[in-house]
């Protein structure tokens, strides 16, 4: 019966692999920068974006704790924060992001080794 | 003049007799909860008009069903997609919102407002302190990813905020709503975790009613009902006896959404399958606590059977022998779960017992304050009572639904009679919600063996 269990539960681990932290990312996208409840302040990264780097997918930015460089990945989403000019927040692609534009990211895993899952940038015009 | 003088003097008396007793110890985070519970029943956030409040609603449990809205006004904010032209397109299906209590859900993005969401019940909010937490982190919302942010209980009221309260399909923050402050999401979660039971229950219980009993050895029976490998003690979380790299409260595949006449699905809406936890999703729904279940259907994440013996019986169907979760089950133990008519019955008479016993725990402590006389206001003592008076209907209607312990019903119908009595009476609260208390124990002790 145990060793039934344990093989089941990991088969089903690896076919399924429900287990996984998880917040939504919906209505993330909605939440404009330094307001993400439980992340802002604690463990996302805010400064304003130096110089973006298509070919390796990776973005420098500074900020209070200096200059540092995130790397994106397929799965990170771009969250465009257009809040403070009133109009709709929305997806957007790395050619979104510019030098000079204020952004906020999160990492996997709120690990700052690891590649960002989300990044905001503010779109203030 | 003499009985003029005399009534006075009883008065004084009787007032005399008033006196408040002590209040209990203050509970730290009283006032904090009190906040929250402000907030949570009347705070719009600038929106729309709608209030935690409105989908959850203390009267009701803390959720809706189609009964409930149906006892709602038009101009009730929960309908505000049928008089605000601004969210009269993809916000709600009010059609299928009245008939079946769904609401629009858009988990995999606002990108295709049309074509992309999901309909989902609104599910109660009751003894949340033991049913978010796994070894992974928190899990809430039907498919345990309903929160942005960090994913807590605390923050799930900003993404309700943004998905629900909205003016307009803009979802502006300052513009269509307002985030609610750090100090508001601590005053909102403190609340909700005072809401329902503070602690598990310990199976088995020493009920009296054979039908139950023999319902809750079904439901604890591993090579049986088997229930309880993902519900143990009847709550959210994962049989901690059962070796698992995982543990507290999981999520799985049931195989609701195979289901194969869905309830809403037979209206000729538009009802998009709904993918569950993640982006997209793996199909996988969070556990929900049983113990409150009997008394807050419709049952699963899309509201689709209304009783909770269909409930059961689901567990015996091809949709979840078949799906993911059902398949663990049968190479876990050999065999899927298949219970006969008479078992079905007897595990969801368990269930109504344990809810019962759950209502009438939280009568007794909604009468409380009144029957001591340390509520702090009137109208807090009659909202206690109201409060009261609908746990024991609620008990009522569970046992009786299940032809289960008449004679308990009996002394919670006295208790719900004395429990309205107390409302009305201007002098007699206390001794009648005493009263209505030791009737309710009564009804406890027809349940379950009391020591």
């Amino acid at each position: 019966m145990l060793k039934h269990i344990i093989i089941a539960a990991t088969i089903f681990i690896l076919i399924f692999g429900a287990f996984s932290v998880q917040a939504e990312k919906s209505t993330e996208m909605f939440i404009p920068i330094g307001q993400s409840p439980g992340l802002s302040g604690e463990y996302t990264v805010m400064g304003k974006i130096d110089q973006v780097n298509a070919r390796d997918q990776s973005i420098k930015m500074s900020g209070p704790s200096g200059s540092y460089t995130v790397r994106m990945t397929k799965h990170t989403l771009i969250y465009l924060d257009r809040s403070k000019t009133q109009l709709p927040n929305s997806y957007g692609t790395l050619a979104d992001c510019k030098a000079g534009d204020m952004a906020e990211v999160k990492f996997v895993d709120n690990a700052r080794s690891k590649p960002i899952e989300w990044i905001k940038v503010q779109k203030a015009k | 003049m003499k009985p003029i003088v005399v009534l006075i003097c009883g008065l004084l008396l009787l007032v005399g007799c008033h006196t408040p007793a002590p209040p209990p110890t203050p509970d730290p985070d009283a006032e904090l909860i009190e906040k929250g519970r402000q907030i949570f029943f009347n705070e719009t956030f600038d929106g729309n008009g709608r209030t935690c409040g409105t989908c959850h609603p203390a009267e009701n449990n803390f959720a809706i069903d189609p009964a409930f809205i149906a006892s709602l006004p038009d101009d009730d904010p929960l309908f505000v997609a049928e008089f605000n032209p601004a969210l009269k397109e993809n916000f709600e299906n009010p059609r299928l919102m009245r008939e079946f209590g769904l609401i629009t859900e858009n988990l995999d993005g606002f990108d295709d407002l049309a074509n992309k969401f999901t309909l989902r019940g609104v599910p109660h909010t009751l003894g949340l302190r033991f049913t978010i937490d796994s070894s992974l982190g928190p899990r809430t919302g039907w498919s345990g990813d309903g929160s942005p942010g960090d994913g807590s209980l605390r923050s799930f009221a900003t993404g309700a905020v943004i998905q629900h309260f909205t003016k307009t399909l803009n979802r502006v923050a300052g513009v269509d709503f307002r985030l609610p402050t750090n100090a508001e999401l601590d005053a909102l979660e403190a609340f909700q975790f005072s809401l329902g039971r503070q602690q598990e229950l310990t199976l088995p219980l020493p009920l009296k009613g054979t039908v139950a009993n023999r319902g809750q050895a079904i439901f604890n029976d591993l090579t049986l009902g088997k229930c309880s490998a993902c519900h143990f003690n009847a709550g959210a979380n994962f049989n901690p006896n059962i070796p698992f790299p995982v543990t507290g409260n999981l999520n799985f595949n049931t195989g609701v959404e195979d289901l194969p006449d869905q309830p809403q699905d037979l209206t000729g809406e538009l009802v998009p399958p709904d993918d569950g936890f993640g982006i997209p999703g793996d199909g996988t729904f969070n556990t929900p606590a049983l113990i409150e279940a009997a008394d807050t259907g419709p049952f699963f994440h899309n509201n689709a059977i209304e009783t909770i013996e269909g409930s059961v019986a689901f567990y015996n169907g091809d949709a979840f022998n078949n799906s993911p979760a059902g398949q663990l089950i049968q190479q876990a133990t050999g065999s899927g779960i298949n219970l006969d008519g008479t078992q079905v019955v007897e595990v969801a008479a368990f269930l109504r017992v344990i809810n019962a016993l759950e209502n009438i725990r939280q009568s007794i402590e909604l009468l409380e304050p009144v029957a001591r006389k340390s509520h702090q206001t009137v109208e807090q003592g009659l909202q206690l009572l109201d409060l009261a008076g609908r746990e024991t209907e609620d008990s009522i209607m569970v046992l009786s639904a299940g032809g289960l312990h008449p004679e308990a019903v009996q002394h919670l119908k006295e208790a719900l009679r004395l429990t309205r009595k107390a409302k009305r009476s201007i002098f007699s609260k206390s001794h009648l919600a005493r009263q209505a208390i030791e009737q309710q124990q009564k009804a406890r002790a027809e349940l379950v063996e009391t020591s």
